[in-house]
């Protein structure tokens, strides 16, 4: 195979499924960082954010792209609510509790997608997009788009996490939640102020992943398994690891069908997965070990 | 505990008296994917159904006027799910005979485990693996969609005739779509055909760019789809396009879908083709479609009048037996036996009186003849189609 | 209508929930006891439906088969299959926090599907395995049915002793020592890795040995009949409903769900079509409710784990407020 078609057919469908990826494994890791558990409703708030942005692209006549931010608020207002409703009195118990509880969460999210918009594949936008053609690389206007909202999304997520006020505070907490509490932190709102930001992640990975391919119930846990191994190998609550790890397991996942049978493409990010626990448990940038 | 045995010992009964019908009427089972991968189709088959079962009341109901009572349930496309609703529909409704399941593995699972044990005749108008044709079913499985083993063979046939000899061959990991492809393929080398490339697909993965790109590799600029075309079908579909992988597309009767042509565009697709299984031209057809569209429903639908015929015909065998479900299997063979006078879809009472009078008669389906071969299956008629507008067109007839 | 035909609905329920209770058991020994979150139980009872259904049915073409060894045979294998299945996974996950073990069996139980779909000469694929043997299938329907229950029921009773008589051997007392306080545990010398793999292997075992119950009710499987998530969530929600820690409880907690998710069906099935089909979402949506309002009026179940000498000297309403759930020591974080 040539560079050319081997670039075109392997490496960009790698980085475009791998910025999903690691949109969803910063959501992923946020989470463990903050709240210590694992959030298995985590591919289902994206599905529901990916059809909040149809819902408001439909309704208001909005492009699917003007309507990214408000559905980015309500998929963040419905992280809240979940958590309030849901979460915040298991804070007690052992984290495991809230685990199993996201898991019956992310089944009610599912199932409230099914009711109002069926089992149909639907798509932001009809016809099809042609790939413009840069020097022999074939890369859909859309594609572009989306690395760049995404590179744009994790460099204001960094600034924000670096330099204000809040920012520090969630870093702080994540660091130390009794001395961050001391410290005067509320944590409440610190907690309330990260699943906003997991759940407007989940709403921008959900919709990039409904560009590139279709708006469908199931999306988003289909998504789950690649998305916690790009979190697990990046390390858990390391930032840039969630976004190597990301890219690691998009690119990863499209090149496997050069070694195996495309019906087992579906598994590297668990083979991967696996590896990571295996050789080294704290992630490429050395993040907790839970 | 005692208590909650109790309320559940209740409810049991409770859902059990509200899903049996009074007792002087009959029940038939009308089952189908409602949810699952068939949901797409769900509306317009359950329709179809209603529409037999309402045109049966309304000339005059079973016997003496008794109601025909479709008792609906859901099997999910999911043997679990399947076997579990059938159950009740069998044991608890009480049904004579049924219609559907529609996926294959659903039909296999339920007749299996269920309605031949229980000795009920399945009609599925809609499950078309060959693996159905070999089950021992001790005469009490029968289908009116005719077998993929034939539309795989059609369909190889008919892009050798059309000049095509070197396909590559994608389909999606299940029943429907290894059962057409292992047909499909089987035939299309044994008359000289090339299939340079051959890959299954997992259903609801984000992309299939890499795997497209692997088939194209074989050389071939045709490409055999056996898809969902509201599922990964669409997406392989315009993934492929977008990129020119291939030339021309060719797809099973599950691409026949208008989500296909409203997200690609009719624009984009000059170059795409799908096979369906058709209903032979015929008056039979005329009156249902006429019919089934003034009450509400879309005659072009996939499968509607396989649906409306399992249904239509059923309700003749429990007329011509009294609901007597061990006899009704060989009524169906009698019904369609072409001795008989004719009788048209829709055409209840006259049936009625002729049965009544003893005279024996000759169900012509709205999908066919439904002549059922020794294993209750039906010979298919199949034509193939390419997009125009916002619908299909009928291109050509398939040997 | 004909009274002793109606009373093959309840059987049927009867026969699922002993399936499902035999699962919920399962569980029970590793989360309730070991404190083990598997939520791959679907990938172990396709396991074990898969291998009894090619140890027991006869010779089919492309796929290997032809064993036609009797029906117990089929469930030795089938939970010798899941043992073998089940090492690895332990071996590698165990050593984690639970979340990690979660979302590995997610992985495990997809892994397991897709080769169930794939591997054509192991599987049949796609088109899955038929002519599965099924103890008395040659009786009339309503006998064959009663006499299935009672095997069912037997192999339930049997499996409900052997798990009972195990967790109060010094081995259970250890286990829940090790569950309750890892740290304290591994102290006084236990050797807790080997412990918990133990197990997740008997676990993992007897969700193999429902499944071969399973195959053999249905004489046939495919892989459709195993839905990964909606087996799994029912069978955790019997768990967590009747009380984790508790085998008698998470068999109350099968038998109610088992009831609510078989018997609203006919319920929704009686609407009309384009209704019905929100129905069944809705039932989806109410069951991940249940979950949730379970977890916060009354997280420890219906039937709490017991405490003390378990099971002794009826001590009871005596219930820990650690018993709530599996506490993961003093690990956090």
């Amino acid at each position: 195979m040539d560079i050319s078609s081997f670039i075109n057919f392997f490496l960009i469908p790698g980085i475009i499924l791998g910025s999903i990826y690691a949109l969803g494994a910063i959501g992923v890791t946020l989470v463990y960082a903050i709240m210590r558990h694992g959030h298995f409703a985590h591919g289902d708030l994206a599905t529901f954010g990916a059809f909040m942005v149809l819902l408001f692209s439909a309704s208001s006549g909005l492009s699917p792209y003007a309507a990214l931010p408000i559905a980015a608020v309500a998929a963040g207002l419905m992280a809240i609510a979940i958590d309030w409703l849901f979460y915040t009195h298991l804070r007690t118990l052992p984290k495991i509790i809230t685990t199993i509880s996201s898991l019956g969460v992310a089944l009610m999210l599912r199932a409230v997608v099914q009711i109002f918009w069926g089992v149909n594949t639907l798509s932001y936008e009809t016809g099809i997009a042609r790939p413009e053609n840069w020097f022999g690389l074939r890369i859909k206007p859309h594609e572009v788009v989306t690395v760049v909202m995404v590179i744009g999304l994790v460099v204001a997520l960094e600034i924000f996490l670096r330099h204000s006020k809040w920012g520090k505070a969630m870093r702080a907490m994540s660091d130390n939640p009794d001395l961050a509490s001391l410290c005067g932190i509320d944590n409440r709102k610190v907690i309330a102020l990260t699943w906003m930001l997991v759940g407007a992640l989940c709403a921008a990975s959900g919709f990039f992943l409904g560009l590139n391919t279709q708006v469908k119930s199931l999306m988003g846990w289909n998504i789950l398994l690649p998305t916690f191994a790009a979190a697990i190998l990046g390390g858990v609550g390391r930032i840039e690891g969630a976004i190597l790890g990301g890219l690691i397991v998009g690119i990863c996942e499209e090149m496997s069908v050069l070694v195996i049978r495309s019906e087992y493409k579906v598994l590297s990010g668990f083979v991967i997965l696996l590896l990571a626990l295996l050789i080294r448990p704290t992630g490429l940038f050395r993040g907790k070990v839970l | 505990m005692r208590n909650t045995v109790l309320g559940m010992a209740s409810l049991i009964v409770a859902a059990g008296v509200a899903a049996t019908p009074a007792q002087a009427d009959v029940g038939i089972g009308l089952v189908g994917g409602i949810t699952g991968g068939t949901a797409a189709l769900a509306p317009e088959m359950m329709k179809s159904y209603q529409f037999a079962v309402k045109q049966v009341n309304d000339q005059g109901g079973i016997k003496n006027g008794e109601k025909l009572i479709g008792v609906v349930a859901d099997d999910g496309c999911n043997a679990q799910t399947g076997v579990d609703a059938v159950t009740k529909v069998v044991n608890v409704s009480q049904v004579v005979g049924m219609a559907g399941p529609w996926c294959s593995g659903v039909v296999l699972a339920v007749a299996n485990s269920v309605t031949i044990p229980a000795g009920v005749v399945l009609i599925t108008p809609a499950g078309t693996s060959p693996q159905i044709t070999a089950l021992k079913d001790n005469d009490l499985v029968f289908r009116t969609v005719p077998s993929d083993e034939y539309q795989g063979q059609v369909l190889a046939r008919t892009l050798l005739a059309r000049g095509t000899t070197k396909v590559a061959l994608s389909f999606i990991n299940n029943d429907y779509g290894k059962g057409l492809a292992d047909a499909f393929q089987k035939e299309f080398v044994a008359k000289g055909g090339t299939v340079a490339a051959r890959a299954a697909h997992e259903e609801n993965r984000a992309s299939y760019r890499t795997d497209l790109a692997q088939l194209a590799k074989g050389g071939a600029d045709t490409l055999v789809l056996i898809d969902y075309g509201d599922s990964s079908g669409l997406t392989v579909l315009r993934e492929s396009i977008e990129n020119d992988f291939f030339k021309t597309y060719v797809g099973g009767e599950g691409m026949k879908t208008t989500a296909t042509i409203k997200t690609i565009g009719s624009k984009n697709l000059a170059n795409f083709y799908v096979s369906s299984p058709v209903s032979e031209k015929s008056q039979s057809l005329e009156v249902f479609a006429s019919g089934f569209k003034s009450a509400g429903g879309d005659p072009n639908a996939t499968f509607v009048s396989t649906s409306y015929d399992a249904v239509f015909l059923l309700a003749l065998a429990i007329e011509q037996t009294g609901g007597d479900k061990t006899k009704i299997s060989a009524a169906l063979r009698n019904l369609v036996d072409a001795a008989g006078e004719s009788i048209m879809p829709g055409e209840w009472a006259k049936a009625k009186a002729l049965i009544a009078a003893g005279k024996p008669i000759s169900y012509k389906g709205a999908s066919g003849t439904l002549a059922f071969d020794a294993n209750g299956d039906v010979p298919g008629a199949y034509a193939l189609f390419k997009v125009n507008g916002d619908d299909f067109q009928f291109v050509t007839d398939m040997k | 209508m004909n009274f002793v035909t109606l009373l093959n609905y309840p059987i049927y329920l009867l026969i699922f929930i002993s399936i499902y209770g035999c699962l919920t058991i399962a569980l029970n020994v590793q989360w309730g006891y070991a404190g083990l979150f598997n939520a791959g139980v679907a990938g172990f009872f396709a396991v074990g439906a898969y291998t009894s259904a090619i140890l027991t049915s006869p010779a089919a073409v492309g796929r290997i088969g032809g064993f036609s060894l009797p029906v117990p045979v089929g469930m030795l294998g089938a939970m010798l299959a899941c043992v073998v299945a089940a090492w690895p996974v332990g071996k590698v996950c165990l050593r984690f926090r639970s979340d990690y073990l979660a979302i590995v069996s997610i992985g495990v139980a997809e892994a397991i599907r897709l080769v169930v779909r794939s591997e054509e000469w192991l599987t049949n694929g796609s088109r899955g395995i038929i002519d599965i043997p099924r103890p008395f299938g040659d009786l009339p329907y309503a006998q064959s049915q009663v006499a299935f229950l009672g095997l069912s029921c037997l192999i339930l009773l049997v499996v409900y002793f052997l798990v009972e008589r195990q967790l109060r051997s010094p081995w259970g007392r250890m286990m829940r020592a090790i569950r309750d306080n890892e740290t304290a545990a591994q102290a006084m010398g236990k050797d807790v890795p080997r412990r918990r793999l133990e197990a997740f292997i008997l676990g993992s075992a007897l969700m193999g040995l429902a499944g071969a119950l399973y195959v053999h009710l249905t004489r046939v499987i495919t892989p459709d009949a195993i839905d990964p998530m909606i087996v799994t969530f029912l069978v955790w929600i019997m768990v967590i409903l009747g009380g984790s820690g508790n085998n008698r409880g998470v068999l109350v907690g099968a038998l109610i769900i088992w009831v609510i998710w078989s018997a609203s069906e006919l319920v929704t099935d009686q609407l009309p079509a384009d209704i019905a089909l929100k129905a069944k979402y809705a039932r989806m949506f109410l069951v991940g409710l249940l979950l949730q309002v379970i977890l916060r009026l009354r997280p420890e179940g219906l039937l709490p784990e017991r405490v003390g000498t378990a099971g002794g000297s009826g001590d009871l309403g005596r219930t820990s407020p650690e018993a709530i759930a599996p506490s993961e020591g003093s690990d956090d974080v």
